[in-house]
């Protein structure tokens, strides 16, 4: 039986992971009876101090498919934290697991889902330093969207094109042969959608800081704006 | 001028040596004071992705530790260097946790760049000119490529150079480079 880990790296706290609930999607595309499944959340592992238990667990992996959220542009600083401190593990080890496939589920708030490509990239860097094979990503813009709004009717097609992508990571798993596969891109995009999803966005954040005793000008805060530099435009 | 240089303590490598040495040597003629400050995960945490520097304390990051003093000197500094390890084509641990716990310059809000692509709107009219500068022993071309494409693809005011690389060619790419503030366009 094959050994696969799941591993979730949203490093919120106490909040709803999409990253997550995403994994745990596509961990149900994958046949339980054929392959084991294990979940590791980062940021748990990192908290209550795991770590090593956790990297014996990925370390003895079949399979690794990473989810997590773009930060900046890239992979967060926590999951760089933890493979870091992983790939030292892996080179203090000895007989290191053969033919490792490696997978990336990367999603972020902004609608385009290329925006991920460099963070999915890294992951392909990473397996290469661990001696695995990575096989492809799955970019995915709005992430939110796809779940707390994955029951509305123009959710039906980016939804679909996500529960295809999960299938191909679960057939993909079963193939011992590496065929080259491109990566999958699942964005939110109807007429008028980029306008609705930055005004909905907006309001979005002038709500909560008013829950939070603030007004709508203070969000424009200047802190740390001390001195006065001449503006130039590019 | 006050140019602050920001490393990582994890890494300091004979190598990251020889970078500072030339940054500082470099900064040092052109007339500016220059602030050290050095990153490790004893002083800096992760960013937790809170939000708190948005709807509940604009403009500052709500755990505390040294990310404020990073920030307020970051914001009132001409130009800003970071040092940093190339991991997996990557920022190190360390520096990433400092880019994401940037978020608090930046406004919620979405904005559409001229390149079609969604942006979080500048807090600030102006920001330092900010340059980073990947190091490593044995890095590989693709990696090497990638630590260049996870900026410069996505962020327009933001230059990216790596070391080891001919002393002549750093400096020439820094005396090409505006080395001042520049207007909120990231």
């Amino acid at each position: 039986m094959k050994n696969i880990v799941l591993v979730s790296a949203s490093p919120k706290i106490n909040e709803k992971s999409v990253s997550k609930e995403l994994l745990v999607m596509a961990g149900s595309h994958i046949i339980s009876d054929l392959f084991s499944k294990v979940f590791i959340d980062v940021r748990k592992s990192i908290l209550t101090k795991n770590l090593a238990k956790d990297f014996e667990t990925l370390a003895k992996a079949d399979v690794l498919i990473f989810s997590f959220p773009l930060y900046y542009f890239c992979m967060p600083g926590i999951l760089t934290r933890f493979l870091a401190d992983y790939h030292n593990y892996f080179n203090s080890r000895e007989n290191a697991k053969k033919h490792v496939k490696v997978y990336a589920m990367v999603n972020c708030g902004f609608p385009e889902p290329e925006i991920n490509l460099e963070a999915v990239r890294v992951i392909k860097s990473f397996s290469q330093h661990i001696n695995a094979e990575f096989r492809f990503g799955i970019l995915i813009g709005g992430g939110s969207m796809m779940i707390e709004a994955k029951e509305a009717p123009f959710m039906k097609k980016p939804i679909l094109k996500l529960k295809s992508a999960f299938s191909s990571i679960a057939a993909d798993i079963q193939h011992e042969d590496s065929t080259t596969m491109d990566s999958i891109y699942i964005g939110v995009d109807f007429p008028l959608y980029r306008r609705i999803y930055h005004y909905m966005g907006g309001r979005g954040w002038i709500t909560l800081a008013r829950k939070n005793g603030l007004k709508k000008k203070d969000l424009y805060k200047k802190p740390y704006c001390l001195k006065t530099h001449p503006r130039i435009t590019l | 001028m006050r140019a602050l240089l920001i490393s990582d303590q994890e890494y300091q490598t004979k190598t990251y040596q020889g970078l500072n040495d030339l940054i500082r040597e470099f900064l040092n003629q052109k007339g500016f004071e220059v602030e050290l400050m050095e990153s490790s995960a004893d002083n800096l945490t992760f960013c937790m992705g809170c939000f708190g520097c948005w709807i509940k304390k604009p403009g500052e990051c709500v755990i505390n530790d040294g990310i404020a003093q990073i920030n307020r000197s970051v914001m009132n500094s001409d130009v800003v260097i970071y040092l940093n390890p190339i991991i997996f084509g990557h920022f190190s641990p360390n520096i990433k946790n400092i880019i994401d716990r940037g978020l608090p310059n930046m406004l919620p809000f979405f904005i559409t760049r001229p390149d079609g692509s969604t942006m979080h709107p500048p807090r600030y009219d102006s920001y330092p000119a900010q340059i980073i500068i990947g190091y490593g022993d044995e890095i590989t071309d693709e990696d090497k490529q990638l630590f260049m494409d996870i900026t410069k693809r996505h962020r327009r005011n933001i230059e990216v150079l790596i070391y080891p690389n001919p002393t002549e060619t750093i400096i020439k790419a820094l005396n090409r480079m505006e080395l001042g503030r520049v207007g909120g366009l990231l």
